[in-house]
């Protein structure tokens, strides 16, 4: 594993990461993905870490898709539900 | 011949920062479009949601992240015209290009996450974990701002 050093850092100089950084980025990547949180156990491999952080982004990217939905629709409703509500909406220049 | 830092720093600002970034856009959209026009609500979750990808590049320290640089220069783009064809799509295909022959451990996983992460596609492999998991954290940061904002406008 470590032959592969010399060919790594040849693509920018100063990023000559070490073998031992690389599996602690794989392991602090495996301690952000709830999925991979609970099992705790470092048996995990880097495919697996790799795969489900896809998983993760993709189901982020979602939420945010959804939660933009939602908002256009609360903030075209002209409705002050709360005191929170109009808060918000006057903050926003509405 | 080691690097000078041994820990990599992917620490994100507060949740209060992006929230800041994200309310500042989002007022910007009112003013242009005030939000009891008649827009469809597509149209305007679409803003929203591209105003929730450029705040949070932003929040998250606009030009010293790849990603964000990526994500804000995709965004200045969209701008300035609006429709363009790409010249050539910076996708990575599934196949291992000669230069990542290095990257022999997981190909395939690799190459999905670059086209996850903005920018990913011409990252060097460690340099992606690493803005990879900053990314990550800052998504989880703008998510939770809008399900605050969400959570605020609902009908109680």
């Amino acid at each position: 594993m470590s032959s592969r050093r010399s060919s790594r850092s040849r693509q920018s100089g100063s990023s000559r990461i070490s073998d031992d950084q690389i599996s602690d980025l794989v392991t602090k990547l495996q301690h952000l993905i709830p999925e991979l949180r609970r099992r705790r156990s470092d048996k995990v491999s880097a495919s697996k870490v790799l795969q489900e952080t896809c998983n993760y982004i993709r189901n982020l990217h979602r939420e945010v898709d959804d939660l933009s939905d939602r908002l256009s629709e609360l903030l075209a409703s002209t409705d002050d539900n709360s005191a929170e509500a109009a808060i918000i909406r006057s903050l926003l220049n509405y | 011949m080691a690097s000078s830092d041994k820990t990599i720093n992917t620490d994100v600002p507060e949740k209060d920062v992006f929230a800041i970034h994200f309310l500042q856009s989002l007022s910007n959209l009112t003013t242009q479009n005030p939000f009891n026009s008649p827009d469809t609500t597509n149209y305007r979750a679409r803003k929203i949601k591209k105003a929730a990808y450029v705040s949070m590049a932003k929040a998250a320290g606009g030009s010293s992240r790849l990603w964000s640089r990526a994500l804000l220069g995709r965004a200045a783009k969209e701008n300035n015209k609006i429709v363009r064809f790409a010249r050539r799509k910076r996708k990575v295909t599934w196949k291992i290009s000669s230069k990542r022959r290095s990257d022999q451990r997981a190909p395939e996983a690799t190459d999905r996450l670059r086209n996850l992460v903005p920018g990913g596609g011409t990252m060097e492999t460690s340099k992606l974990m690493e803005e990879t998991a900053h990314y990550i954290k800052c998504l989880s940061m703008q998510v939770k701002v809008m399900q605050c904002l969400v959570d605020g406008l609902s009908p109680k």
